[in-house]
């Protein structure tokens, strides 16, 4: 055909040397409908789409299993769920005492990351030395797996991603096999090759937030203190890796809870690998645990924010440490307030408002601090002023701007004077980005470097002759407004900078091997929706939510971190859900149409409060903002809806079959 | 309009004030012309069937998905994409606002958003906050920027 250049399959594919992750074409076997089976270079796109529709594949049938639900007698127990421990325990749930109690099932569906731009990678060779250009979450992890699999020493390969347009997961581990496709791809024919995903092969082949079916018992005394917890959640994993999300996370750490179990299985599936997704585990898992909170507090007729107050719990009852801080209280108290939650009336379906019925729903919500060993440096010289380097990268939650700040703070320069290199492995070393720790891991290195530069600017100031600043002891010189000053002297940072030549300063941090206290970010969630009772139509109207984040560097930036959590939220609790044809394993509603992710018309009111957060055990302080705002809010809209309606959904999303009928 | 090729069309379009002129595969989309033949790549093809709205680029004042326009029905129009917003240097008082307001997270959907709300503006039919969202649902942010994006177009659109 015109312009085909090379087709590669499983036949003709060069053997990649090493793979810690399962790669493309290197084995005959198909583990799932959608992948991809040969590549096709060609000269333009249009070529190469024409091509790979032309190539003709045969393969020999044989069983699949496309979903867990008929195989979920084989599920197995995964050697972690997330970070975490797979199973826990914590007294003896099953000889507690159970005054009361419920037992119910809840389920969440396939959903996908669906960032807006769609993952593009180009590759070159120069001789043995290899430069990708790609939009990846963590540009350090992508070049050492790229030179394994190459069998490249890791100086000779180069990982640049400048930019992303979000990810949410998406741009990590499951994106790493299309990097050594495309690099495989341009060894092959010698010239780079560039590769992109369309948005119908984004449903298949970037990973997914898996689905879960989630059992919760829940036993408690009449006046609502919790006796005991299980949380048993079976999930699907694909045939070739394996993953479970830590769904169980919040039932071992939100509630003082004397006894509580908890345990991941999962089940093999014909079907694409599953990975994190925004507040992977603890999205999911709080629905479950949040809506069963709400099922026992109708049940003993508790108000469902008094019976979460009641099991507050002063320390991690999961690991025994004391919290690191923990202000989960006050956003209680701080949305609880802003909500108007006192006035709720406990009468199922009493609120109207002309044919619609209005319904109050809250959750409580906690994240886990995760950070990562960051390496940062600090600059100042002549031409370009103060810059910061940091090899990690940007997903558009504004780490770019955090990176600036953070310099522009410490040396007193206005912020627009600060340049930021990120999203390269020429850079120093940096985490990479996800689970809500860049900045949590950032801040510390960033923080140091600049201190050591500062130190650094100073000493020499007062060493120097020529300086109006020199001879004077350096505590007593201050650098603020770009100015060094002391004694009544000063000198401007770019005249001494521009006198004596630039000076750069390098950090390297690590979060605590063994941290004497458990750190988590605390939220809590309360949500007015409106029911159509006809159409079953189900609206959020407004939203008050408080959070405890640790130190915030940019309130407007995490504002717009924790909106985002909550509008994907939204759009786990009332829309997204991936639909398999059990038969084919193929994705029915491939495209954005058919798969309905939360639009500007579904938007509530929002009233977002950041409560003071000192946390003294953690470098920087900062806990992150990205991961929590998904946390809780699933459950808050099934409690609001079952407050309108007295209909309880447990199984997500909440749509108009869900309440009619 | 003549013919060169089978399958190719000679397109004449106005795009940001200048006149271009060239020939355009049959099949190719508008979307198509001004990213890989004019190089114009702040209109994305993010799901290259009009269900998210980053590819929306103004064709005669009307806000339109260029993914699902054929170049060839573009012939004698005028087109504005972001790269055309800003005037000698000036941003459009739309595009000052996304930046007051943090109106963006990762970029990816804001010149879709902007051109949007620019040819929503034009229409006159977003009274208030309600018909706003409903009239900008065409617009896909996964960030869930949302919220920020409608103050920034309220705040505009005020001034």
């Amino acid at each position: 055909m015109p312009g085909v250049v090379a087709v590669l399959t499983h036949a003709s594919a060069p053997r990649i040397a090493s793979a810690r992750l399962p790669l493309l074409l290197q084995d005959p076997a198909v583990c799932f409908a959608g992948q991809p089976v040969a590549v096709v270079v060609a000269e333009t796109v249009t070529q190469a789409r024409r091509a790979a529709a032309a190539v003709e594949v045969t393969c020999e049938a044989s069983a699949a299993i496309t979903t867990m639900h008929p195989a979920l007698d084989r599920a197995y127990a995964p050697r972690s769920a997330g970070h975490v421990a797979t199973d826990s325990r914590r007294g003896d749930p099953e000889r507690a005492p159970r005054p009361r109690e419920i037992a119910r099932r809840y389920t969440t569906p396939t959903q996908l990351h669906h960032p807006l731009e769609p993952p593009f990678v180009v590759a070159r060779w120069d001789g043995d030395a290899l430069v990708v250009h790609t939009t990846t979450q963590a540009v350090f992890a992508h070049r050492q797996q790229l030179a394994d699999c190459f069998g490249v020493p890791v100086e000779r390969v180069r990982v640049v991603s400048r930019l992303l347009g979000g990810g949410f997961g998406g741009k990590g581990r499951a994106w790493f096999p299309y990097l050594v496709l495309c690099a495989m791809a341009a060894r092959h024919v010698a010239r780079p090759v560039a590769l992109e995903l369309t948005r119908a092969e984004m449903f298949t082949l970037i990973g997914r937030r898996q689905e879960t079916i989630q059992d919760l018992r829940i036993a408690a005394t009449s006046h609502g203190e919790l006796t005991a917890i299980t949380h048993d959640t079976v999930a699907p994993t694909s045939m070739y890796g394996e993953y479970a999300d830590p769904t169980a996370t919040v039932s071992r750490v939100l509630y003082a809870c004397p006894h509580v179990a908890t345990s991941h299985r999962l089940v093999r599936v014909h079907a694409p690998q599953p990975n994190p997704m925004r507040a992977p585990g603890e999205g999911p898992g709080s629905f479950a645990l949040e809506s069963a909170l709400d099922e026992l507090a109708h049940e003993l007729g508790i108000d469902p924010l008094a019976l979460r107050l009641r099991n507050h719990t002063e320390h991690d009852p999961h690991t025994g440490l004391p919290w690191s801080s923990n202000q989960l209280r006050a956003c209680y108290r701080v949305a609880a307030e802003a909500f108007g939650w006192a006035a709720r009336p406990r009468q199922i379906g009493s609120l109207r408002e002309g044919r619609h019925r209005l319904g109050w729903g809250m959750a409580g919500a906690c994240y886990p601090v995760y950070r990562m060993a960051s390496h940062a440096e600090v600059s100042v010289d002549p031409a370009r002023g103060v810059v910061v380097r940091c090899g990690t990268q940007d997903l558009g939650t504004g780490t770019t701007t955090i990176l600036a700040q953070l310099a522009a703070g410490a040396l007193g320069v206005p912020l627009g004077d600060v340049a930021v290199e990120i999203g390269d492995t020429q850079l120093p070393e940096g985490p990479y980005s996800g689970g809500a720790h860049v900045t949590a891991s950032v801040t510390p290195a960033v923080e140091q470097a600049v201190h050591r530069l500062r130190h650094q600017l100073i000493e020499r100031a007062v060493a120097d002759p020529a300086s109006p600043l020199s001879g004077l002891a350096p505590e007593r010189v201050a650098l603020t407004g770009g100015t060094l000053t002391g004694a009544g002297r000063a000198e401007p940072l770019a005249a001494l900078v521009a006198r004596t030549g630039g000076l750069a300063c390098t950090a390297h941090t690590a979060p605590d091997p063994e941290p004497r206290a458990s750190s988590y970010a605390h939220g809590a969630v309360f949500v007015e929706v409106a029911v159509d009772p006809d159409l079953g139509e189900v609206r959020v109207r407004r939203i008050c939510a408080a959070y405890a984040c640790g130190r915030i560097l940019n309130p407007l930036l995490a504002h717009s971190q924790l909106v985002g959590g909550l509008v994907l939220g939204i759009g786990m609790a009332l829309h997204e859900a991936t639909v398999t044809d059990a038969r084919s394993g193929r994705v029915v509603n491939a495209n954005l149409a058919d798969y309905a992710i939360a639009g500007h018309a579904d938007m509530p009111r929002f009233e977002i409060a950041l409560v003071d957060d000192d946390d003294p055990h953690l470098a920087g302080g900062v806990k992150g903002t990205g991961m929590i705002g998904t946390v809780g809010i699933a459950a808050a809209i099934a409690n609001a809806v079952f407050h309108a309606t007295g209909r309880r959904i447990r199984d997500l999303p909440i749509r108009l079959e869900s309440l009619l009928g | 309009m003549t013919r060169r090729f089978l399958d190719h069309t000679e397109i004449a379009m106005s795009v940001n004030g200048e006149p271009r002129r060239g020939a355009a595969p049959a099949c190719a989309t508008l979307l198509d012309v001004l990213r890989d033949e004019l190089g114009l790549t702040g209109a994305k093809r993010a799901c290259d069937r009009g269900t998210c709205g980053a590819c929306t680029v103004l064709v005669d004042d009307r806000r339109i998905y260029a993914c699902l326009a054929l170049a060839a029905a573009q012939d004698g129009r005028r087109v504005v994409t972001i790269e055309g917003l800003a005037r000698g240097g000036e941003l459009h008082p739309i595009q000052r606002a996304f930046v007051a307001h943090d109106a963006l997270q990762c970029g990816y959907c804001t010149p879709g958003q902007i051109l949007s709300a620019v040819g929503l503006l034009g229409e006159g039919r977003a009274t208030d906050e309600a018909s706003l969202r409903e009239q900008m649902s065409g617009n896909l942010c996964r960030c869930g920027a949302y919220p920020n994006i409608v103050a920034a177009i309220r705040d505009a659109a005020g001034a």
